[in-house]
């Protein structure tokens, strides 16, 4: 007889010597921390899903501090974003995506009501200095991520205030100027960021003194310069180019005679729908848009789809703005040379040959209407002045995420060329403040991102209460003015129950689901042990690979991947 | 013979391994471990890791829910079936609580002696006794019957997987009509099964218990709910539990639950409470789902969904009609949205589920 086995004992021994992992053939669940779409779409790169998580938990400081690490303005965003995370919002396809700007906007709001403090500490005294050329929303974000990234940032402004366009061409129905004030105040007040007003480029400095003097320069001029605009060769006299004349008309509240008539505004962006707007509540007898890109609808193409913030378009259809899409302008009547009417023609983006879109003028649809003014809207370029060498074409357009275009040199913001709204510039600011960063410490470009996005059939949606998207109040036409803000804030109940409805794409939710029902008893729960931020572990010594945690996730946390043992 | 050294060593390792006092007062007393991750979790773990259940297992995922809100303090007859297979292979087992199985037809038998011995004693310890589908719906039906006359304190759990998984998927009483099994298969004769899925909860119900119910992996809260509910009641309680498997039903294993809840849905396995016979609650099914979208999932029923075969429409709106049926004699249909439907129910949020657990 050998060794007396357990059975002789009678001594039942436990199951768990029996490990069944080595029972996974084909695949075992793993924790994968996806980019939530809304983080994707975000052009600022702030991570929607992490701080609506912190909001989930009543962490209001907190969830604003979270999203400063990205987006230093989020009381400007909130207001003025198109909102691209709320286009790209899973919940879109349950009941509605969530109202994430409004949310944005009340944090923002609250943090300069209650002084939260931003999480940055003061520059060591000896800590390089980066000059940024501009204070908009792009050098104003590069110079908070600078002193985030422990460096010290000087800020070149040739106007007398900062703020950029922010200020210069965003009526304050949509921005007020209180609000802009006070954040951008809060931020320009660090320790570490000094502010030097009417210092132009090309006059009062210039890119190789300041590269000379400082550790990097970070370009962010914007686009002063209206791109030139004819038809056929044909420009009116009397011609006033949409940005400039919002400047002039946010400087000085007086608009041309010709614009009591009507207007046809030609473009298809938000210093457009801007233009529109101010001209109808000056009382332009008809304003009309002449947009190539379609309005939103179930069948319009992303690619295809007018570029302005939604509810933008929405209000300003309220106010009897008239949009006529897929249409240019194809001829000015002129009377010697001032406009008396435009030729119309429809158009739209074809695949051509190569599959490249192109726009097709589509003959037989023209068609002249008359009109007493023609406001194009068509973008604007970088004033070439002082950046001689440095300019391809009308923009920079730097190859690489940073932004960089010379040694030691950043574009950013809209000067780039390929940027279009402010929280791009915004997410610009920080893209290149980190590759400044990394340059000066001798290191390589910080590496991108490249997690996967979780799309809505990664979720289990049964798990998921149904919540209707929480209504903002608006202003009624009647009662719109030039100063008067639109659209409503929401309050502190309204915010946190929004908070409530996000899905948590892609990160732990911290449900217990995989661990109620795992049928063999592989997820341990600990808050300790699970270093990836979830709330479980799986025992891969008794995990047979079923899938069935997998499935049941709510927010797709769990992937089955090859098992490779 | 090996000499007698050798078996105390074992026995040694044994003790410590266990913790079991030393035979003598020489022997080394074990070490008292930090308490390792498993055994820290906040719930009480009556079946364990390590068993040899099928991936994806219902029957294994609903006797570790039912174990979790009974135990620990009691004890268990098993019938024979899956259950007593897969967690008691000799010289293991999966159960941390004591356990018997004699036979298939009498676990309610030795449920009732178990149940009597302890009063005799004085004890309050509760007994539970499992079943199978096979072991409760035919096998054992009547002692189960037997148990519940003569009014023993137990609670008699059936785990429902619809065959006898356990000998090669033969039909049993409980099969649903038109699924295909080893001994009902599909041919040119039938469309499966030929007969109708007992309604074996009205039987039981018809005992006048003080409990009777069913309950579903697809809502383990529910589940729980009920388990605890029973375990306060003095006398026979019985709960059957709808318990996919994936081999039997052919289905992927990932699919347990999600099969368990469009069954819920569609209204073919209604969650009742029955209290002295008499219908007592229900869950609500906020939007009642096609009987398609259950059976479409699984392969026991994949002949219900042939092209040009007249059969499969009818049976598919035979199964239609029994759950609609279902709907309209349980009244499963709910008015408006009720935070204990079946939507409202399995809700979750950050950090667990939205109704909570209680």
């Amino acid at each position: 007889m050998g060794e007396m086995t357990r059975g002789q004992y009678a001594d039942a021994g436990t199951s768990l010597d029996f490990k069944t992992g080595n029972w996974r053939s084909t695949q075992r669940p793993v924790h994968v921390h996806a980019k939530a779409p809304c983080h994707t779409a975000c052009p600022a790169g702030e991570d929607q899903q992490a701080w609506f998580a912190l909001l989930q938990e009543q962490k209001v400081e907190e969830a604003w501090k979270s999203l400063v690490s990205a987006n230093p303005m989020p009381g400007v965003t909130g207001r003025v974003c198109p909102h691209p995370c709320e286009t790209a919002c899973n919940r879109v396809h349950v009941d509605g995506a969530l109202a994430i700007h409004n949310v944005e906007r009340w944090l923002g709001d609250e943090a300069v009501r209650l002084g939260w403090d931003y999480p940055v500490a003061a520059p060591a005294k000896d800590a390089k200095t980066v000059a940024i050329v501009g204070a908009g929303p792009a050098g104003i974000s590069a110079a908070y991520h600078c002193v985030r990234l422990g460096l010290k940032a000087e800020i070149f402004e040739a106007l007398s205030e900062a703020g950029g366009l922010l200020r210069s061409a965003i009526p304050p129905t949509r921005l007020p100027r209180g609000p802009l004030d006070a954040e951008l105040g809060r931020i320009l007040d660090l320790p570490g960021i000094t502010l030097n007003l009417r210092q132009r480029l090309g006059r009062d400095v210039t890119v190789e003194s300041l590269k000379a003097q400082y550790a990097a320069v970070l370009l962010a001029p914007g686009c002063e310069k209206a791109k030139p605009w004819s038809v056929q060769g044909a420009v009116p006299a009397d011609l006033h180019e949409g940005l400039e004349l919002l400047r002039d008309f946010m400087d000085h509240g007086a608009l041309p005679d010709a614009a009591k008539g009507d207007v046809i505004v030609h473009g298809g962006g938000n210093t457009a729908m801007d233009i529109c707007r101010i001209m109808k509540r000056a009382g332009a007898k008809s304003v009309t848009l002449i947009t190539a890109s379609g309005l939103p609808g179930p069948d319009t193409a992303p690619d295809d789809l007018i570029n302005v913030v939604p509810r933008e378009l929405e209000e300003a259809l309220e106010e009897g703005i008239e949009v006529i899409d897929h249409a240019t302008v194809s001829r000015l009547i002129m009377k010697g040379s001032k406009v008396t009417g435009v030729e119309i023609i429809a158009l739209k983006k074809e695949p051509g040959k190569d599959g490249r879109k192109r726009r097709v003028e589509f003959e037989g649809t023209e068609r002249v209407v008359s009109v007493d003014m023609v406001v194009p809207c068509v973008g604007e370029q970088v004033d070439p002045e002082g950046y001689e060498g440095l300019l391809d074409g009308a923009y920079f357009w730097p190859d690489n995420a940073g932004g960089r275009v010379a040694e030691r040199v950043y574009a950013l913001g809209d000067a780039r060329g390929s940027r279009g709204t402010v929280a791009a510039a915004i997410g610009d600011g920080r893209l290149a403040a980190e590759a400044a960063a990394a340059e000066l410490r001798g290191e390589d470009d910080p590496s991108a991102d490249d997690r996967s996005t979780i799309g809505i059939d990664a979720l289990n949606t049964a798990y998921y209460a149904g919540a209707s998207r929480t209504l903002v109040a608006k202003l009624p036409v009647s009662e719109r003015t030039f100063e008067a803000e639109i659209e409503g804030s929401i309050s502190r109940t309204e915010a946190l129950a929004e908070a409530q409805r996000c899905l948590s794409c892609g990160n732990c939710l911290a449900c217990d689901n995989c661990w109620t029902m795992c049928p063999d008893n592989a997820v341990i729960k600990t808050a300790e042990l699970a270093m990836d931020g979830s709330h479980y572990v799986f025992d891969y010594d008794y995990c047979k690979g079923c899938g069935l945690c997998t499935h049941e996730c709510p927010t797709g946390y769990i992937q089955s991947v090859p098992e490779t043992n | 013979m090996a000499p007698r050294s050798d078996n105390s060593k074992r026995l040694n390792e044994l003790r410590m391994k266990h913790g079991r006092p030393p035979a003598g007062p020489n022997e080394p007393k074990a070490a008292k471990a930090e308490p390792t991750l498993r055994e820290q979790q906040p719930r009480f773990r009556g079946l364990e890791s390590g068993h040899r259940a099928c991936q994806g297992c219902g029957e294994a995922l609903a006797a570790r829910l039912v174990m979790e809100s009974a135990g620990p303090d009691v004890m268990v007859a098993n019938a024979t079936g899956c259950l007593e297979v897969f967690s008691t292979p000799w010289p293991q087992t999966a159960w941390r609580v004591p356990w018997i199985h004699s036979l298939f037809e009498n676990a309610s038998a030795v449920a009732s002696g178990m149940e009597a011995a302890m009063k005799a004693k004085g004890k309050n310890t509760k007994v539970l006794s499992f079943g199978g589908d096979g072991a409760t719906y035919d096998i054992g039906f009547q002692s189960l019957s037997g148990m519940l006359e003569r009014h023993h304190n137990v609670l008699y759990v059936t785990y429902d997987n619809e065959a006898y998984m356990n000998t090669g998927i033969q039909r049993s009483s409980s099969t649903p009509h038109a699924a295909s099994t080893t001994t009902s298969p599909v041919g040119a004769e039938r469309m499966g099964k030929r007969h109708l899925k007992k309604d074996l909860l009205s039987i039981v119900a018809a005992h006048h218990i003080p409990y009777a119910a069913s309950a579903s992996v697809a809502y383990p809260a529910d589940l729980q709910r009920k388990v605890r509910y029973a375990m306060g009641v003095e006398g026979p309680t019985f709960l059957v539990i709808h318990s996919p498997c994936p081999l039997g039903w052919r289905h992927d294993s990932a699919l347990t639950v999600e099969i368990a809840r469009r069954a819920v849905e569609c209204g073919l396995f209604p969650l009742v409470e029955l209290e002295r016979g008499a219908l007592t609650n229900i869950m609500p099914i906020r939007d009642p789902r096609p009987v398609a979208e259950y059976l479409k999932l699984q392969g026991r029923f994949a002949h219900l969904f042939k092209k040009n075969d007249y059969r499969a429409a009818e049976e598919l709106d035979h199964l239609q009609a029994l759950a609609d049926h279902n709907i309209a004699i349980y009244g499963l249909r709910g008015e408006g949205t009720d935070p204990v439907d079946t939507t409202g129910v399995a809700q979750v949020r950050r950090g667990g589920p939205l109704a909570g657990r209680n």
